[in-house]
């Protein structure tokens, strides 16, 4: 397969992409790639291929750990909440300009720890799982509406039936020619030139 | 109004007075601050003390008089009750001629014209009456027309009675009961505790009677053929067809008096009713001077006579009876009068308060014959069904807008002071007869002072204090005339005696009475005491009756008696004597009232003239049905609840016999195995807490009158909800009775429904738990306790979840499914459910009439909020507050000597244990070691409703004790 | 024993030698976007559709009228009364959070123990989830006396400036089905932005581009994205799994916490968890066997994967048939005079009818799964799922009207009729349910295409075998 004719201007290039049509393919491009020393390339997938991102060397998230902060705010939020609200010692807190109410009820003890399990469990849920969703969002920096992959009509395949290989310009590395003879070592179907 | 200071304030009819605006506070008078004003009223002839509260000139509370000799400050349903029918939208709000408002000065125009100088061919009909002052006035008004005849008609007064006593002393003669130094009654279908106008006296006494503790314990007999309130409260009942009463009669006269009277009758007792009426004599016998024998008003005169004889014989007279002579009365019988009219004797009627076009005896056919009258006047409160047929309609003034006076039982003379302006005008009946009769004075408070004094004038010393007590000391007019020997009036003869028909017996509703209180929405709501049925009447059968003729709860039967018959849903009660049907008069009033209209059936035709309260009957069902709103479910024995029922009753009922007691003085801890529960929290133990509120019902007295729940209904604004939503369940009541039977057994493992051993009755009120169940599930600590141990209800606070009510083992919470002050009380109200009609719009005028009754110190319930009991705390800060302003004022060193600010034992009295006539609820501080209700709460009969819940009460029972003869072997099982 | 050959059309046979594909006649990931999404990028859907969503939304319209009504009236309209001041709402309340049950523990549970097969039926299982929640939520909000004031259950100072009472089991409800809310809307929609990326990818008109474009949050199948995506699809999962759990032991709670004699029983939670279970799958039956056939999703949702569901019917229709053995066992032994009553009057009391209904639905219906032949016949499937539906809904009947008809005082007794007002609300409740259904599968993804598409034996980059670390869990299957 020869090389694409190229009609961007070298500012404008945001990258080249490969594009392949099955698996083995694009992890077999990734392994190359990561071997070849890039930085700055991706995989478009329409699923999550197993193991890809470890043959693109991406490195472990934090997220499990953000998640952990999440749900301990949220145990702590529950616990401070209720005995707050419901057992709250005046005399102790007289300074602070907070009420707290100390509700006689059945005879139980104020500071009923057995009835305050149950909030503060599902305030420990609800906050990581929060943080989980919106830690996500946050570190792939979504929404994003606008990006050069999502204009190239061709990539549109890349969440149905195709796999691509991205190289950004941006790489130390990039060289457009050097870039182009890589990914068509790679035998991909094509390759595209993609546009800021 | 300077009169307030006395308490006194409340007579607002000094000629030419009127309510205006204060200009300065009168001195003493502080509004908001309610006052106390003492007051009588005429009920079935006996002078009803009562002590009213007003609020800012607005009557809100009926209490009994604590001066009065028969309610020494307790009241009955009817008395609580009176304050509503004061606001009640329907009454009569002027003159009307032929339906059309008039004037007064019209009707006294149109008499001078038409009435008889003379009197001829003019009969008055005038219900029973007590006051001095009123018969005085009939006698003016009989010099005045001479030719005049006066009947008087009151469709249950115990005419009977007045005849048998008339045999035994000549005259006009009532007994007078004192149950209390009675050890051995013997009732003869005398409803003596049931509804009537000596019930608050008859059951204190009684209830006097029933405390081993101070070494009293009376045995009751009763042989009745419907379960009356008085059979539910018997030691010794027979329930009996009235024919057989008469035997018991016989019997008693063969031991006693020995008339020898002769009785041709078909039934006969049974082996085991005879032995039963042998002891009954032999216990009699035994009690001698402690003895009672009591006859009903459904008793032949002879039966009456021989009471009174057999009590002289065993020297009961002046010990638990003596006599009184009653003034008044008429020249003739509402019979014969009735007759006159229909042979054209009589052109004109007089019919002063009562409702005879309504409640005379079916075979007068009254209303036609005052119809046919060319002069014809009715004095009423409200337009009712005898105004319809009257030419002339008189609005009369309450009670509580004019003066009057009356005579306690014993005769006592009581004064009558108004409450309020007249809303409406009207007249009162002494007034009326002075207008008739020409007096040149005619207002009440003149007329009644020159009764009781005729030099008096509104200074006079004595006067004013019997104004203020309301009653007049030392004026009884107690006696013990001897009996006559010789029965002068023919042979003994007894309704339905012979007949092989079912008998039919009338008896009196304890809800409406005779049918005055019929458009008065609390009686109407007022479970009966012993069928729990509300808003309707029903004829009531024994089970086993019900059976035979293939007849339920709901069914509609046919009632005929002689040629009259009416269409009424059955009922069956345990306890009701075969092949009897009992009927209860009172319901089924057609005037127009938003209240009345369409609740039960009018069984006043039914009535004969002759002998008004038995007779025989005959009934075919009709096929259809009727729904009946009881506020207790009634499942048959062979169900499952109905299993279950009867096996828990033991633990939550307890009740034993004397001899138990004697033997095992906390037999009622022994009920049950309640484990000891063991918190796995250390519970709140009210830090700082000052006082600690506790209540005790004593089951052995409770007779389940109902006056604590009229009470309860007048003190907190408790809506009423219709009968439409007493159907499904959401009637309001604060305080209920429960009522139980429990069944004896049937011989192999199960009950036997046709065997009644005994009928539970228990009040139930909020039980204030330590550990309250309702508080921890409510989400938004809508009801919490209080540091005094109170569990209180918030109800700006609530949102309605109703999980308080599902989580409360006693069910005493209620809930406002609607707007209740917002919706007709009876009638079914349509798709959207408000119709704001009787409470807030009435016909022409008086806007919010029924708003006046409400009690300002308790909050009126929007939809959507919960409620219950609230040991009237609002009773409880009036006299806290009241003591902790006294306590402030006190010396340091007397301050530090009450550091606890202690109210004393009894100053505070909810509104149940107030009206309570048995004294059966006590409340008070358990704190103080040596308060009542602290004593009763160690009391060896005091248990705890479902204590296995450790929910800690704090309200407890103290067991019931029953009598039985010989021990109570014969019903020993049946009992635990 | 010898190896079968595996039919390409059926593969609900068990061969330990080879594993059972998952989707049928597909070979290439294209063809699979194409069927899934046949129905949404149709122009016009089935008349069927529209039929049902008259209905439905009919249904709605009711609903809200019937809550206006009561809004204006008070809960008088309902059959409440006093000794059961909870009825229609709280059954229905309780019967659609079972409902909602089923999605998120197929997407959770399932998925931490690698069950592939549940991808063909999570998304729509979330969906009924959230719509099932849905309605189980409006029915404590209408249902108490002052709703205006229902806010108060919120911690939030209100104007008296008081706050809850975190004492009662209805407050715990309110976070936990809140709580569940959210982690099952944020699970399904995290799951979905893959595909409205695929669907805006493949819009055909400028709005729907913009629509999906802005709901997929311009997601572009990157690698990078996809490590963290998964990470967190696996920590929710994570934390939906003990939450299902907790969600319906926390309803159970409403009940056991109380004293009542037949709701104060420590075997609710276990046995409303299991009930919940039971009811969710035979609602997702109910709504997957017609899907299947209109949106013509048989490749993906096959016979095995029905057949799974019978299976796990069978599993929890048992175990809640273990509870109700149970309850009386403990009535009995415990010796406690209202218990026994308590069970003894269900059973045979006034409300017998309502037990046996339940008995009949709920523990004989499932057994029949023991068969292969009912687990392979669509009709005895279907009419299984709607047997166990009703059952599920009188269980709760059972709970909640029985125990509070005949507590402890026998003068406080009665017994509870709805009102119309109840009845037609909770019909409503249906048309509300399926209105949000019906709009679902016509505008979202119904199957999760992106989970499939990975579950293909295509999707896997080593086809030859050697592999690396954790897949070969993912291998026994």
């Amino acid at each position: 397969m020869t090389g694409v004719t190229s009609n961007v201007a070298r500012e404008d290039l945001y990258g080249l992409a490969a594009e392949f049509s099955d698996t083995p393919g694009i992890f077999h491009a990734a392994e190359q790639t990561h071997a070849a020393g890039y930085k700055w390339f991706d995989c478009l997938v329409p699923f999550a291929v197993h193991g890809l991102d470890r043959a693109m060397g991406v490195k472990m998230t934090i997220l499990p750990i953000l998640v952990f902060f999440g749900g301990f705010t949220g145990l702590l939020a529950a616990c401070v909440l209720q005995v707050f609200t419901n057992s709250l010692q005046f005399d102790i807190w007289a300074v602070v300009p907070l009420v707290g109410y100390q509700f006689d009820v059945s005879g139980k003890p104020f500071l009923g720890a057995a009835a305050f399990v149950p909030i503060a469990f599902e305030m420990t849920v609800l906050f990581a799982a929060l943080t989980a969703v919106f830690g996500t969002f946050f570190l792939n920096k979504l929404p994003m509406f606008y990006h050069p992959v999502l204009k190239h009509p061709a990539l549109a395949r890349a969440t149905d039936d195709r796999f691509y290989l991205v190289i950004e310009a941006k790489d130390p590395k990039f060289n457009r020619d050097d870039v182009e003879a890589f990914l068509l070592s790679l035998n991909p179907d094509s390759v595209i030139e993609l546009e800021k | 109004m300077a009169l307030a200071g006395l308490g006194v304030g409340g007579c607002r009819r000094w000629p030419r007075e009127h309510i205006v605006p204060y200009a300065h506070r009168p001195e003493g008078r502080m509004p908001g601050i309610p006052e106390h004003y003492a007051s009588c009223f005429d009920f079935g002839g006996i002078a009803q003390g009562v002590l009213v509260t007003s609020n800012d000139g607005r009557p809100t509370k009926i209490e009994g008089n604590p001066e009065h000799p028969d309610s020494r400050g307790a009241s009955d349903a009817f008395t609580q009750a009176a304050v509503l029918d004061l606001y009640d939208p329907d009454r009569s709000r002027s003159v009307t001629y032929g339906g059309k408002p008039s004037s007064l000065a019209a009707f006294k125009e149109w008499l001078s014209m038409y009435l008889p100088e003379h009197g001829e061919g003019i009969a008055v009909i005038s219900e029973s009456s007590s006051s001095p002052t009123f018969h005085r006035m009939q006698r003016a008004f009989m010099r005045q027309y001479p030719q005049a005849v006066w009947a008087e008609h009151d469709p249950l007064a115990n005419t009977n009675e007045r005849e048998g006593l008339q045999h035994a002393f000549g005259g006009n003669w009532m007994p007078v009961h004192d149950f209390s130094k009675a050890e051995v009654i013997v009732s003869l279908d005398a409803d003596f505790l049931g509804a009537g106008p000596m019930q608050v006296a008859n059951t204190r006494g009684w209830a006097s009677g029933r405390n081993p503790k101070n070494g009293t314990m009376s045995r009751m007999w009763i042989a009745e053929s419907a379960l009356s309130i008085t059979g539910a409260n018997a030691d010794e009942r027979q329930a009996m067809r009235p024919a057989l009463l008469a035997q018991i009669t016989e019997q008693l006269d063969s031991h006693f008096t020995r008339m020898g009277i002769g009785i041709q009758d078909s039934h006969h007792l049974n082996s085991e009713q005879h032995a039963w009426v042998e002891k009954m004599v032999a216990d009699l016998k035994h009690a001698g001077k402690h003895g009672l024998v009591v006859a009903g008003a459904s008793q032949l005169p002879i039966t009456h006579y021989l009471a009174a004889y057999i009590n002289e014989k065993i020297g009961a007279v002046g010990t638990t009876v003596s006599y009184r002579t009653l003034e008044g009365g008429g020249n003739t019988s509402i019979a014969d009068v009735a007759k006159s009219m229909k042979a054209g004797d009589l052109h004109g009627v007089m019919i002063i308060g009562g409702n005879p076009a309504y409640d005379a005896p079916g075979d007068l056919d009254m209303a036609k014959a005052i119809a046919s009258m060319r002069i014809s006047v009715h004095l009423s409160g409200d337009a009712n069904e005898t105004s319809e047929v009257c030419k002339w309609h008189i609005n009369r003034a309450h009670w509580m807008e004019s003066w009057s006076d009356g005579r306690s039982a014993d005769g006592t003379l009581c004064i009558a002071q108004p409450l309020i302006q007249p809303l409406f005008g009207g007249l009162s009946p002494a007034e009326f007869l002075a207008v008739l009769s020409g007096e040149e004075t005619t207002d009440s408070h003149t007329l009644v002072r020159t009764t009781f004094d005729p030099s008096a004038d509104r200074w006079n010393a004595p006067w004013r204090s019997a104004v203020h007590d309301g009653v007049v000391a030392n004026t009884a007019t107690l006696e013990t005339p001897p009996v006559n020997r010789t029965w002068s009036g023919g042979l003994y003869k007894v309704g339905g005696t012979g007949s092989k028909l079912p008998a039919v017996v009338f008896v009196p509703s304890g809800s409406v009475w005779d049918g005055r209180l019929a458009n008065n929405g609390w009686m109407q709501e007022l479970p009966d005491a012993i069928t729990k049925l509300t808003w309707d009447n029903a004829a009531l059968l024994s089970p086993k009756t019900a059976e035979e003729y293939g007849l339920k709860q709901g069914d509609m039967v046919n009632v005929s008696v002689g040629g009259n018959s009416v269409k009424i849903v059955v009922l069956p009660v345990p306890g009701t004597a075969d092949d009897v049907v009992v009927l209860p008069l009172g319901y089924g009033r057609t005037f127009n009232g938003h209240v009345c209209t369409g609740a039960g059936v009018n069984v006043y035709p039914l009535r004969n003239s002759k002998n008004p309260w038995v007779d025989t009957a005959r009934w075919e069902p009709t096929g259809d049905t009727y729904p009946l709103a009881t506020t207790q479910m009634h499942f048959g024995i062979d169900t499952i609840p109905g299993r279950g029922t009867q096996e828990r009753l033991p633990l939550l009922y307890r009740e034993g016999t004397l001899q138990q007691y004697k033997h095992d003085p906390d037999f009622a801890k022994h009920v049950g195995h309640t484990l000891h529960s063991l918190s796995i929290f250390d519970e709140q133990q009210f830090k700082g807490a000052k006082y600690k509120w506790g209540m005790s019902i004593d089951l052995s007295t409770c007779t389940g009158c109902n006056a604590c729940v009229a009470a309860c209904h007048a003190e907190n604004n408790i809506p009423i909800v219709g009968k439409d939503q007493v159907l499904m369940g959401r009637e309001m009541h604060w305080i209920r009775i429960d009522r139980y039977f429990a069944f004896g057994e049937d011989g192999h493992g199960g009950w036997d429904g046709n065997n009644l051993k005994s009928v539970a009755i228990q009040p139930l009120t909020c039980h204030h738990c330590e550990n309250a169940p309702c508080e921890e599930v409510c989400p938004v600590a809508a009801t919490v306790h209080d540091t005094d141990g109170l569990n209180v209800m918030v109800y700006n606070r609530c949102i309605g979840t109703r999980y308080c009510s599902n989580n409360c083992p006693f069910k005493v919470r209620r809930f406002n499914y609607f707007d209740f002050f917002r919706r007709e009380p009876l009638r079914s109200t349509g798709f959207l459910q408000v119709q704001p009609d009787y409470y807030v719009k009435t016909q022409s005028g008086g806007k919010t009439l029924r708003a006046m009754q409400f009690n300002p110190d308790v909050t009126v319930r929007m939809r959507g909020v919960m409620e219950k009991c609230t040991f009237c705390t609002q009773r409880i800060q009036k006299v806290k507050i009241a003591t902790k302003n006294a306590w402030v004022k006190k010396s340091p060193a007397q301050k530090s000597a009450d550091p606890r600010v202690a109210i004393q034992d009894g100053s505070i009295l909810t509104a149940c244990q107030q009206a309570c006539p048995a004294g059966a609820i006590v409340f008070g501080d358990l704190m103080d070691k040596n308060s009542h209700v602290s004593t009763l709460h160690d009391d060896s009969r005091s248990y705890e409703m479902l204590s296995e819940l450790n929910i800690k009460s704090r309200l407890k029972f103290l067991a019931r004790l029953t009598n039985p003869v010989d021990g109570g072997a014969s019903t020993e099982g049946s009992r635990h | 024993m010898t190896t079968l050959p595996i039919n390409e059309t059926d593969n609900t046979h068990e061969n330990p030698h080879v594993r059972a594909t998952l989707v049928l006649n597909h070979s290439d990931f294209g063809s699979v976007t194409n069927t899934i999404l046949k129905v949404n990028e149709s122009s016009r859907p089935p008349k069927s559709w529209y039929l049902a969503l008259a209905i439905s939304f009919s249904l709605m319209s009711m609903l809200g009228a019937l809550i206006g009504y009561l809004f204006f009236t008070g809960v008088g309209v309902w059959g409440n009364n006093n000794p059961v001041a909870w009825g229609y709402p709280i059954v229905n309340f309780v019967f659609w959070v079972g409902i909602g049950h089923a999605g998120t523990l197929i997407s959770a549970i399932l998925f931490l123990f690698r069950q592939k097969w549940r991808t063909a039926i999570n998304r729509f299982a979330e969906a009924m989830t959230i719509f099932a929640v849905i309605c189980a939520g409006t029915f404590p909000g209408i249902h108490v006396g002052r709703v205006w004031f229902a806010y108060w259950l919120f911690p939030i100072p209100n104007q008296m400036d008081l706050w809850p009472q975190f004492r009662s089991p209805l407050l715990w409800d309110v976070f936990a089905v809140g709580t569940y809310f959210t982690v099952s809307l944020l699970f399904w929609y995290l799951g979905m932005i893959p595909d409205l990326a695929t669907m805006r990818d493949r819009a055909t008109t400028r709005v729907k581009q913009i629509a999906y474009g802005i709901v997929s949050l311009g997601w572009r199948g990157s690698m990078r994205h996809w490590h963290r995506y998964e990470r967190a699809y696996l920590l929710l999962a994570a934390l939906a799994t003990p939450l299902v759990l907790s969600v319906h032991s926390v309803v159970s709670f409403d009940f056991a916490v109380s004293q009542l004699p037949g709701w104060h029983s420590t075997i609710f939670p276990p046995y409303f968890v299991a009930g919940a279970i039971f009811s969710g799958f035979a609602m997702v039956m109910t709504l997957a066997i017609p899907a299947r056939e209109l949106w013509g999703l048989k490749d993906f949702i096959t016979m095995r994967h029905l057949e799974n569901m019978c299976k796990i019917i069978l599993f929890t229709g048992s175990i809640v048939g273990y509870a109700y053995t149970m309850e009386f066992f403990i009535a009995w032994y415990s010796g406690e005079l209202y218990e026994s009553f308590a069970f003894i009057n269900r059973a045979f009391g006034p409300y017998s009818w309502a037990y046996w209904i339940m008995v009949s639905c709920n523990v004989i219906t499932p057994q029949i799964f023991w068969f292969k032949k009912a687990r392979n016949s669509i009709v005895i499937m279907f009419t299984a799922s709607l047997l166990v539906n009703v059952g599920m809904w009188f269980e709760r009947f059972v709970i909640v009207i029985t125990s509070l008809a005949n507590d402890f005082l026998p003068s406080s007794w009665g017994m509870y009729e709805p009102s119309w007002v109840d009845i037609l609300t909770f019909l409503g409740s249906f048309g509300l349910f399926m209105t949000f259904f019906l709009l679902f599968i016509r505008f979202l993804p119904v199957l999760a295409i992106a989970e499939i598409k990975a579950v293909m034996p295509q999707a896997n980059p080593h086809p030859h075998g050697h592999d690396d670390g954790p897949s070969t869990v993912e291998e026994d299957e």
